[in-house]
């Protein structure tokens, strides 16, 4: 989050500097920005068709710098001066975005990708030109482009602003306004658990409540910060089975080891404690978790993320103490090492199934590697925000183990290029779910290796990539079919392209995340709301060029828009019920 | 009320319950025994028995159901719409049988 402080820092500086500025410095400083566009515009995609958004912005830059040098000549009359005035700070507003956002990484960045061309051998560097992806890919953004080209030569001239060559057909439908405001009644089950939920201490035994309606319960609890040791004990009580808690930041250690010491811990199979910094360390491990070996005998699912105090020998005696486990998160353990996951490679290399070691800045990514590819059975892997993570451990640890994997997270990796999406192709031939976010040295080309190589590919998640209209479209076409799940979280360039591709192609999709795509019109997204028919969820934050227009025009009844007006608090991010393994079966 | 228009639901002690069968419908679980083509006892009876929902409890439930076609009828729109009140000791045996009948 260090990254996104800086930002913050960056962007009052510099508006600030370009509103005070109104004389030569600004120009020279658009001049330059001229050059770094270009720049940037040349690397960032080596196919000829920019987005037709990006061109014109250009086209328009030049215009301006050209008719600065002409200012400074004094005879001008101050209206057409103040008129370029304008011009130039809208220029200077729809640009300022993408100068906003500061990365860090940049300067890493030139270091780094000379290293990495050493490392990998050149053949594979060899960037295949535009036309040399994977046959039907390159097919598929052929059609996208002269879909585009062809209402282009149709309707002649644009003029100057982004061109919107795409027309959508869709509208609203009228006199359906009576329908929405008939809402649905709330369910005797919501309405039982909200009076529970405010009379919690009241509950004096959890006995029968199934697991599920436990779970529930706990979530609404950690939510509104009613949770306590109390409803603890309860939960600790008989002989649980289950156990979810998303957030233990409540917990005080002694409240821990007291509830814990006394529980019966024979049946428990998940046992989920998140943000458990606080109440968990190394000596009150043998009191209550990891009292014996085997003291856990059916425990199969476990996560302890935020154990910030847990080390290398603490989950030691835990893994000794629970020798059935498949399922293990340990994210944001920042003590633990690369060790801690030759314990686990050790002991339970033929059982594991997934692995999420999310942000655990202590472990270095390539002395993981050979542990990781000791685990013969891992379904879902997760180092997210490792940034020690690369292309060459991605490339070796899937050669192993690639065919086996269905869910690979590698948001913040940011390491990562293109290599590793032709690596994660041709060996995951079983992948159903992928997350890419935040990994901003990909292209276009990517969307290529993932259309020919990932046929089951249910889930995508991206954010804040620089992917193209086309490609995501052109990518839709052609895998659009089994997506379930996709996000396009401020991918900036989505805009009518993959609106018609999405309306046209995913007839399965039930979750969409299109927050901060802002060239989506309310016709773009009535058309793909009323076309995917599976659709049950939409989340549009920061959409706000989204109007009414859309909200009641749409006719879709079962689609849940989030993110626009008001929706209750943390609703984005609720969890369905789970079970013990995301893939496989007990 | 018409014998064709109601659902009878018996309790575990026994105590019968003779509702509409709009009502009834809004449980998913009812409306699935009533509609499926596969031949149920009670959709031919037209009675559904639950020998794990005790007399209070089913009868809270009917008030339920009622009062949900209430709050949904077109009528509703402008008028002020009441809170289903729930006694904090039914709530837990209430969301069990709640979750059953998906509801």
């Amino acid at each position: 989050m260090l990254v996104e402080e800086s930002e913050d820092t960056e962007k009052p500086e510099r508006s600030k500097e370009r509103v005070n500025v109104k004389g030569k410095r600004r120009y020279s400083r658009e001049e330059k920005r001229k050059g770094k566009l270009l720049v940037e515009s040349a690397l960032d995609s080596k196919d000829e068709s920019l987005v037709d958004g990006s061109v014109s912005d250009v086209e328009l830059l030049a215009q301006e710098v050209n008719l600065s040098d002409e200012k400074p000549s004094k005879k001008n009359n101050r209206r057409t001066s103040q008129g370029r005035m304008e011009r130039f700070r809208d220029t200077a507003r729809q640009n300022a975005s993408r100068f906003a956002h500061f990365n860090t990484q940049e300067e890493d960045d030139n270091i780094l990708s000379m290293e990495a061309e050493s490392e990998i051998p050149s053949e594979e560097l060899e960037e295949k030109g535009v036309e040399d992806w994977p046959g039907s890919f390159s097919t598929a953004m052929k059609i996208i482009r002269d879909r585009a080209a062809n209402l282009n030569v149709r309707q002649g001239s644009s003029s100057s602003d982004k061109v919107q060559s795409l027309q959508i057909k869709w509208v609203p439908q009228k006199c359906k306004r009576k329908d929405w405001s008939k809402r649905l009644p709330p369910s005797l089950l919501d309405l039982s658990l909200r009076v529970l939920v405010d009379n919690a201490d009241a509950i004096a035994s959890l006995a029968h409540v199934p697991d599920a309606l436990r779970h529930k319960l706990c979530h609404m609890l950690c939510d509104s910060r009613r949770m306590n040791s109390n409803f603890f004990d309860l939960l600790l009580n008989g002989s649980p089975t289950e156990i979810r808690l998303k957030d233990c930041s409540w917990l005080t250690e002694e409240q821990f080891t007291q509830c814990f010491e006394k529980c019966d811990t024979t049946n428990l199979t998940i046992l989920q404690l998140d943000f458990c910094g606080h109440c968990f360390a190394d000596y009150n491990l043998p009191s209550t978790l990891a009292r014996s070996p085997n003291s856990l005998p059916a425990l199969t699912t476990l996560s302890l993320t935020g154990a910030y105090r847990l080390s290398d020998a603490g989950l030691s005696a835990l893994v000794s103490s629970a020798p059935a486990l498949r399922s293990v998160n340990l994210s944001q353990c920042s003590f633990l090492t690369h060790s801690a996951i030759d314990i686990l490679a050790t002991s339970l290399a033929s059982v594991l199934l997934e692995l999420f070691i999310d942000d655990c800045q202590s472990i270095d990514a390539m002395l993981v590697l050979p542990s990781l590819k000791k685990l013969e059975h891992l379904e879902v892997l997760s180092v997210a925000g490792l940034e020690s993570v690369t292309d060459s451990f991605i490339k070796e640890f899937l050669i192993a183990r690639g065919d086996g994997i269905k869910e690979l997270i590698l948001m913040d990796c940011w390491k990562l290029t293109d290599s590793s999406l032709k690596i994660i192709a041709e060996t995951c031939s079983n992948l159903r779910a992928l997350d890419i976010g935040n990994i901003s040295k990909l292209t276009d080309t990517s969307f290529g290796y993932l259309a020919s190589g990932c046929r089951s590919l249910q889930s995508l998640k991206l954010c804040h990539n620089a992917f193209s209209d086309d490609a995501i479209a052109a990518f839709l076409e052609m895998s659009g079919e089994v997506l379930k799940e996709l996000a396009l979280n401020n991918v900036g360039k989505v805009g009518l392209n993959t609106a018609l591709s999405l309306a046209r192609r995913s007839r399965n999709l039930v979750s969409l995340d299109l927050s901060w795509c802002r060239n989506l019109t309310d016709e773009a997204m009535g058309l793909i709301v009323d076309s995917c028919l599976s659709l049950r969820v939409l989340k549009l934050f920061g959409c706000s060029q989204i109007t009414d227009v859309f909200l009641y025009g749409h006719s879709n009844a079962k689609v849940e828009i989030i993110g626009l007006k008001l929706s209750p608090f943390l609703e984005h991010i609720k969890t369905p019920a789970q079970g013990p393994f995301q893939y496989s079966s007990v | 009320m018409k014998k064709e228009d109601t659902v009878k639901l018996i309790s575990a002690e026994g105590m019968e319950f003779v509702i509409d069968k709009e009502a009834a419908m809004v449980s998913q679980t009812i409306r699935n025994m009533l509609t499926s083509p596969g031949g149920f006892a009670e959709a031919e009876h037209g009675e559904v028995t639950f020998p794990e929902i005790s007399a209070v409890i089913l009868e809270k439930i009917c008030q339920y159901f009622y009062w949900s076609l209430q709050y949904s009828s077109y009528n509703f729109v402008g008028g002020k719409e009441t809170e289903f009140h729930i006694e904090p000791e039914l709530t837990l045996e209430l969301m069990m049988a709640a979750n059953y009948l998906h509801t």
